[in-house]
């Protein structure tokens, strides 16, 4: 029972955390159709942030606003000089975003050297819960987590915001006809994507080994839950999540972690070739 | 002293890229008044449409709105200024709800605003929570014709709203058509449906390979003039 109920919250987490990740490029590339190759080094930047915090002897919490504001700034300044010059052309915003992440990885390793680093658990010890004991951080991120996912997702479906980005999604020539200023609501959700993928970075930090190329998994990771659950839905987002967390923490749990990788790409290439637009597409 | 026209299109240019569509065409309107532009499909009315919203950027030429060139300006900033538009195709937000389409675009989500033509076209408020999606191509139309006619916006510009529309809604649309431009509203219609242009239009003119070939003005023998030369 308790060997169930361990998994069965690792499960839970896996999904979670890799649902954390993935929700920033969700935004960018689901809603915008941009291939940021540079997602996962927002990531990056975000769990380097809990490291400055911590560094500087201040309270974990002050990571999120450092975070969102180092993650916001600088998506803001790559929208504005690079990428609103090649939406609809994905291609080239491949290249440039993979060029971007390029240069970031380098900045972060001048700056921070290459060695791991790590981040002190905020939330120390266990919480007992169904007969085991399990980390406590790990559960108030599950919680926070899902709390993110539900309000985004209430805020998503009833604002006038939502409800705009949808529209600019579907058509942008009508709704810059109607008088939205898609440009600018193009760039603030892009913000608001790489901005979470900082906030992902800085709740996952605790977590994981914090180096400048720890972001290149996380974009592989991001890539096979939106080829398994589909683009541009909350729900395919979800799903690719459990199935790919599912997937990696089952496979590793009987084999070896190299496993649960081969695992979880065998499952993507799958998708790719039978239902290439997912199990959820709004397209 | 003439007053300054609404909207004047001067020596206008443009296209797609590199294929130009519209050559060298000149109109103007004035307040109050409707300019039924007209000709078979496609010699290049929508693409105008398109070139005056902002959808399209064109390469030469001038787009004067209120004594403000707008040649260049982003097609928000347009319809900021006071240029409403329904456009041919994509009509309608398919995901979003018909009570959202009406007010996406708005700070505030009253349906104030088209209590008027909710009284006209009686079937759009009843369907305020289904998705415009699964509406019929004519109700598309009627409610895109609504969302244009229901902002504040001196320049309405419609492009074929007549199309799939049932003939007794087409006869409500021209109704509220004279009714704003009774209260000094401007309308550039692109249009097919001559009982349409009948109805409203103060002005008409033919196009033909991108060019205007004949203006016509007041209503005195407009369809038969129209009729006949759309007959070449």
């Amino acid at each position: 029972m308790d060997l169930v109920v361990t998994y069965g919250l690792n499960f839970a987490y896996s999904t979670a955390t890799l649902g954390l990740i993935v929700l920033g490029l969700a935004v960018v590339f689901g809603l915008l159709g941009v291939m940021n190759m540079a997602h996962g080094e927002f990531v990056m930047l975000g769990a380097y942030s809990a490291l400055m915090v911590q560094q500087a002897g201040l309270p974990f919490v002050l990571a999120i606003p450092l975070a969102v504001i180092v993650c916001g700034a600088l998506g803001w300044l790559m929208e504005w000089s690079v990428i609103r010059h090649l939406y609809r052309r994905p291609f080239d915003t491949f290249l440039a975003t993979w060029g971007i992440a390029i240069l970031m990885r380098k900045g972060v390793e001048v700056s921070f050297g290459r060695e791991y680093q790590s981040v002190d658990q905020s939330l120390p010890g266990t919480v007992s819960l169904m007969g085991i004991d399990y980390p406590a951080y790990r559960l108030v991120l599950m919680a926070v987590i899902v709390t993110m996912f539900a309000l985004l997702f209430v805020w998503y479906q009833r604002s006038n915001t939502g409800a705009r980005i949808k529209a600019m999604v579907q058509n942008p020539d009508l709704a810059a006809a109607v008088g939205i200023n898609t440009a600018r609501l193009s760039r603030a959700t892009f913000v608001t994507g790489v901005a979470i993928a900082g906030l992902a970075g800085v709740l996952l930090a605790p977590l994981v080994r914090v180096e400048p190329y720890m972001g290149l998994d996380y974009l592989l990771s991001s890539f096979f839950i939106l080829v398994v659950g589909g683009l541009g839905t909350l729900e395919g987002l979800i799903i690719g999540s459990s199935i790919i967390g599912g997937a990696d923490v089952v496979i590793s749990a009987i084999f070896d972690k190299t496993a649960g990788y081969l695992g979880v790409l065998a499952i993507s290439i799958l998708f790719l070739w039978l239902r290439p637009d997912g199990i959820f597409s709004r397209r | 002293m003439k007053a300054a026209p609404l909207l004047s299109i001067d020596n206008l240019t443009g296209g797609y890229g590199e294929i130009v569509i519209v050559t060298d065409l000149s109109l103007a309107l004035s307040q109050g008044q409707a300019l039924c532009v007209t000709g078979r499909n496609g010699v290049g009315k929508s693409t105008l449409a398109r070139l005056v919203t902002g959808s399209l950027m064109p390469a030469s030429g001038q787009v004067v709105f209120l004594g403000e060139d707008l040649t260049f300006a982003p097609a928000h900033g347009r319809a900021r200024q006071g240029m409403g538009y329904a456009p041919q195709e994509g009509v309608v937000f398919d995901t979003l709800s018909v009570a959202e389409n009406l007010t996406l675009h708005h700070r505030d989500r009253s349906l104030e605003r088209y209590k008027e033509l909710f009284a006209m076209f009686p079937r759009l408020p009843d369907r305020l929570g289904q998705r415009a999606g699964t509406l019929s191509g004519g109700e598309k139309k009627i409610l895109s014709f609504c969302r244009a006619l229901a902002e504040d916006t001196k320049l309405v510009i419609l492009d074929e709203p007549t199309e799939g529309v049932q003939p007794e809604n087409i006869a409500l649309m021209a109704e509220a058509i004279n009714r704003a431009k009774d209260a000094g509203r401007g309308f550039l219609i692109i249009e097919q449906n001559l009982s349409l242009v009948e109805a409203v239009a103060d002005q008409a003119a033919l196009m033909d390979h991108g060019e205007c070939i004949y203006t016509h003005s007041g209503t005195i023998n407009l369809r038969a003039e129209l009729a006949e030369r759309l007959k070449i």
